[in-house]
């Protein structure tokens, strides 16, 4: 389903200077796989994601999705597939201030064609029950704490239904009880198998329901982890 | 609100303390009748009622500026709007100002008392439709 | 969830950032209307007071075109006098169709608390162009002995029901439009009307009115068709002794130079607002879209395509500045017509605020500036935030 080919990642530090965040990766991930990325900080990991999620051109390589190059479409067809197809789940708090908890669960159908459907209201509100936030629908961010945060996201990264479910140190912020009920609640999304999801995590024991792991070390792809 | 509040007592000074200002009284000019006494005109009646509308008013803003609850906000801003269209009222029907028009009364106290009044109205208005939204949901 | 609802929500978001762009689109748009207002009010008025007069040219006493022209525009009273006789050497010249002459009084106001002076015009029914026209339209028929009309802020003092002047009772018989000039204030009667007022007040009056004999003030010439009035006036002027004739073309250059000037200071001071304006509201946005760097990286993370961001950042600046701009302008409609009578006592120019088609186009000329103002302040932040690389944007 996706294929990354060669993919190398370098920054410009100036005066010159380069630094290479990803080096040649090659990846292939199957649908339905729940793949757990590990690593030391500043392995590029995050780049990787970054990568196939197309919010980075590879200064190198290609990435490729269902047989089709990334970077081949242009900024609207990249953008219509990251609203469709990809589900995001960040480390940091990435919930809009301003924006309600159902109002910020409902922005991505505020870019795709599906900001007019009637029934996106009824589906917010079923992904909140699932995440079990649905008594705070109209309550703020800064009401919430981060693991009520969290699963906000959650609900946020599913309400196109996408094919793919992009999560980036999702628990990095939280307590080790909270943690477990994140990644609980991934593994419970994961199981029905239509779910492709990826993962970066610093602690991949956590994360039993893992099809693979694999992992990142000085911008190098290595399997196992 | 706090700023509508702030607003409302800055204008309310304003109605009280410019017509005392800009009337024939205190430019020197009274209506003189026939038996050589000389009385106060029309704008000086209105510059002293512009003066009690103001007190309210000033009473008005403080209460809005310090009250929490929206039913006691509402009805503040609610009285604001009507002591906003007395202010109004004062130099153009209920008392009025002197005839003539080079007159300093209609020269600056009508006008003024006028846009702070349209002022006074526009501010309790949004005070009203602030106070009327639904509050937050506490944590 | 709408664009329109996100773009909304982030104005109500942030409200040093919204109310920064409001108020600055909110000066501008109220200084360039309310600049605009004031030229094109002052020079509306002098048109209109020209037209008024109807005159092709106007013959005063030498030496005496500035005052009698004050008089005219600001309503300060001025007695200027030549004889009689310069009528029929006026009427004489080749070229002239109508003379007609004028007397210019001053009359103590008629109300008895005021002690203001005012200024009364008297005219011949029998050659008047000025005057005449308006009564005739609006009338149908000249005024009567004892009758006057004024400009539109003469009036009659409470409970009485005629106008007193030197001790003579005058019936106001009609009020002229507003010309934001001195001939608002201005009362107008015959000059038999004017010579009996004068007889009575040595009886009646505390001072009396005094015409002198075989007098009169000015004479207001209207030319035959296809005459030049500027070759008419030099002509008056070579034939009659002692007059300034003043084609009607040139009067009020003084104010008209004024009004100039005060239209160029006030260019200058939009000019200036309007850069510190782009500047203040340039900042802002970009302060606000380096604040909001990662919000915008989720954005696109989301699915926002980059013209989306631009787009909802464009809509927000324009909102704000559409907001301040319609606020500022009306503020400032609102207040150049409540002090209209002050701006004219103070600035000592004729001001008349002009029709409403007039007033829209300025509106609208104000509220496009602003607009335009704040546009070029924000395209550049908007620019910037719209090709963000949305994954370095997300890194803190």
């Amino acid at each position: 389903m996706i294929k990354i080919e060669a993919a190398t990642k370098t920054y410009a530090l100036g005066r010159g200077v380069e630094i290479a965040a990803t080096r040649d990766v090659d990846l292939e991930v199957a649908r339905g796989e729940f793949l757990v990325i590990t690593g030391r900080s500043g392995a590029g990991k995050t780049t990787l994601l970054n990568l196939i999620s197309g919010l980075t051109r590879p200064t190198s390589g290609r990435v490729l999705w269902n047989g089709m190059d990334l970077w081949a479409l242009d900024d609207a067809h990249r953008s219509a597939l990251r609203n469709r197809q990809l589900g995001f789940v960040f480390q940091f708090p990435s919930l809009l201030p301003s924006f309600t908890v159902l109002e910020n669960v409902v922005l991505p159908t505020a870019f795709g064609s599906n900001r007019r459907d009637p029934n996106v209201p009824g589906q917010a509100a079923a992904l909140l029950q699932r995440v079990g936030m649905a008594g705070r629908r109209n309550a703020y961010p800064r009401q919430l704490s981060a693991g009520q945060q969290q699963r906000v996201v959650i609900a946020r990264a599913l309400i196109n239904c996408p094919e793919v479910l992009l999560a980036d140190e999702p628990t990095g912020n939280l307590d080790a009880e909270t943690e477990r009920e994140i990644i609980e609640l991934f593994g419970e999304l994961q199981a029905t198998g239509e779910l492709t999801a990826l993962m970066v995590t610093h602690a991949p024991h956590l994360v039993p329901q893992a099809s693979r792991v694999v992992e990142m070390a000085g911008g190098v792809l290595r399997a196992g982890g | 609100m706090r700023a509508l509040a702030i607003l409302i007592v800055i204008l309310a000074i304003l109605i009280g303390v410019l017509p005392q200002f800009f009337n024939c009284q205190y430019d020197g000019k009274g209506l003189v009748l026939a038996d050589g006494r000389q009385v106060p005109m029309k704008c000086y009646w209105t510059a002293r009622a512009s003066l009690a509308v103001a007190i309210l008013l000033l009473a008005l803003g403080l209460l809005l500026a310090f009250s929490q609850q929206q039913e006691t906000r509402r009805a503040l801003a609610f009285l604001g709007a009507i002591a906003g269209i007395l202010v109004i009222l004062l130099p153009t029907w209920l008392i009025g100002v002197c005839q003539h028009p080079g007159a300093s009364c209609n020269l600056v106290m009508k006008p003024a008392l006028i846009l702070m009044g349209i002022l006074v109205v526009v501010a309790s208005v949004a005070g009203l439709v602030l106070s009327s939204r639904r509050p937050e949901p506490t944590a | 969830m709408s664009p329109l609802r996100l773009v909304w929500k982030n104005i109500a978001g942030s409200a040093f950032r919204s109310w920064a762009v409001f108020l600055c689109a909110l000066v501008v748009g109220g200084l360039l209307f309310s600049t605009v207002l004031l030229v094109r009010g002052a020079e509306d008025s002098l048109r209109l007071v020209q037209q008024r007069l109807g005159a092709d040219v106007v013959v005063v006493p030498e030496g005496t075109g500035d005052r009698v022209e004050t008089a005219l525009l600001m309503g300060q009273p001025t007695k200027v006098w030549m004889p009689r006789q310069n009528l029929d050497r006026i009427g004489g010249v080749a070229g002239v169709a109508i003379a007609s002459p004028q007397l210019y009084l001053a009359s103590l106001a008629n109300a008895p608390c005021c002690t203001a002076e005012m200024f009364v015009m008297a005219f011949d029914p029998q050659t008047d162009f000025t005057v005449t026209p308006w009564l005739n339209r609006h009338l149908g028929h000249n005024l009567g002995l004892a009758e006057a009309i004024g400009g539109s802020d003469v009036f009659v003092p409470y409970g009485e029901d005629k106008i007193r002047i030197y001790g003579s009772e005058i019936d106001l018989v009609g009020s002229l439009e507003r010309t934001g000039t001195g001939l608002d204030t201005a009362l107008f009667l015959t000059f038999d009307t004017a010579y009996a007022v004068a007889d009575g007040s040595y009886t009646k009056a505390v001072r009396p009115l005094e015409i002198p004999p075989d007098s009169i003030s000015a004479v207001l010439v209207q030319v035959e068709p296809n005459v030049d009035p500027r070759v008419v006036a030099l002509q008056i002027a070579h034939d009659v002794p002692g007059v300034t004739a003043i084609p009607g073309s040139g009067l009020f250059q003084a104010f008209h130079t004024q009004a100039g000037l005060l239209s160029r200071i006030m260019a200058a001071l939009l000019g200036t607002v309007s850069l510190l304006s782009l500047l203040l509201v340039g900042l802002t946005f970009s302060m606000a879209v380096n604040e909001r760097r990662q919000e915008i990286g989720v954005l696109r993370a989301l699915g926002a395509t980059r013209r989306a961001v631009l787009h909802s950042l464009l809509v927000e600046a324009l909102m704000l500045a559409l907001g301040g701009g319609a606020t500022g302008v009306l503020l400032a409609a609102l207040v150049l017509y409540l002090f209209r009578n002050l701006i004219v006592a103070s600035l000592m120019m004729p001001f008349r605020i002009p029709s409403v088609p007039s007033l829209l186009a300025l509106a609208a000329g104000g509220l496009a500036v602003a607009l335009a103002d704040v546009a070029l302040a924000v395209l550049l932040p908007a620019l910037r935030a719209s090709n963000l690389d949305p994954a370095t944007a997300m890194r803190e």
